[in-house]
């Protein structure tokens, strides 16, 4: 028992020799603090918090209502990575890139309404491709003889870069019939 | 005024066919023509896209340019019916211009486009081009 007793004892020592109240309680405050500041970082909470809806769209928690989903219903034509998921949004090229002014055109319906809407597929070009969000889908799409009703070939023409980085999809008007 | 009557009035009466399964013209014109040849109608002319915007009514002021118009690839070739290729061309014709040969052009029909469509022209920008120069002649004579 005694060498235990001498043991812990000598161990209190050494502790209070190496440390001191102040520098205990500074720790705890920075512990404190931190612990306090950890639910400020900008950590992803997608599952606290749902979208808002957007009025004439399908709800932004559905697949077809969500314009980061393949599934989105203007994206029914569209091949490409999606501009949504690459630091754009579903009718806004990311930063740093250029739209192509020549585009090829389809509709697709939108399930909230059921009506044919004409989409525009922009190319965003400029910037190295994205590589996230591949999305093919081939509502309308025709074969390369009908160039512009096809969706494989780069769309960006007219900008000054030809290097393809996302797509955007953009409602132009509303169709009577599929197209 | 008279041609925006001439071409809007067959445009109404037709009207409750576009309910059923025919697009409005200028719908039509955004799915098959306005990727290249832009909203606007300015196209890509570094890209091999002709200008539409004070350009297109030139065409139907010159002998050969009507069938010129309906003969491009992009409209002959296009799924459009004859009826609603007419319609797309008018349309065209009277919001592009220019105004002044707009204003007394005679309106496609459906008969005239499924006569002069088929087939496609082969040469387009040779054509185009000499088109053009026998406008700008005939410009010329009228201003002297």
């Amino acid at each position: 028992m005694t060498r235990l007793d001498d043991w812990f004892g000598n161990l209190a020592r050494s502790v209070a020799r190496r440390s001191s109240r102040r520098s205990f309680l500074a720790g705890l405050g920075t512990a404190l603090v931190g612990a306090g500041a950890i639910p400020l970082l900008p950590v992803s909470r997608a599952g606290a918090q749902t979208r808002e809806p957007v009025p004439g769209e399908p709800h932004p928690d559905t697949p077809e209502g969500n314009p980061e989903s393949c599934e989105y219903w203007r994206y029914c034509a569209i091949d490409g990575f999606l501009s949504s998921c690459c630091g754009g949004t579903h009718n806004a090229c990311p930063p740093g890139t250029e739209m192509a002014p020549i585009t090829w055109l389809g509709t697709c319906r939108n399930p909230e309404d059921g009506k044919e809407y004409v989409i525009s597929y922009n190319d965003c070009c400029g910037k190295d491709t994205c590589g996230s969000c591949f999305c093919r889908r081939t509502e309308g799409d025709k074969p390369l003889y009908y160039t512009h009703k096809n969706n494989d070939i780069d769309w960006c023409m007219g900008t000054s870069s030809a290097v393809y980085n996302s797509t955007v999809a953009v409602v132009v008007g509303v169709a009577t019939k599929k197209g | 005024m008279r041609t925006a009557a001439r071409v809007l009035v067959p445009l109404l009466l037709a009207g409750s066919a576009f309910a059923g399964e025919r697009n409005p013209p200028q719908i039509d014109y955004m799915l098959q023509c306005q990727g290249c040849h832009r909203a606007d109608g300015t196209g890509a002319p570094d890209q091999g896209v002709p200008a539409l915007k004070d350009s297109i009514a030139r065409f139907v002021a010159v002998p050969g340019g009507r069938e010129y118009l309906v003969r491009v690839p992009g409209a002959s070739s296009s799924p459009l019916s004859d009826a609603e290729l007419a319609d797309v061309l008018n349309w065209m014709i009277v919001s592009y211009g220019p105004a002044e040969q707009a204003e007394g052009f005679d309106p496609y029909t459906e008969e005239e486009v499924a006569a002069v469509r088929r087939p496609p022209l082969a040469r387009v920008y040779e054509l185009r081009q000499s088109l053009l120069e026998r406008f700008e002649a005939a410009s010329r004579q009228t201003a002297n």
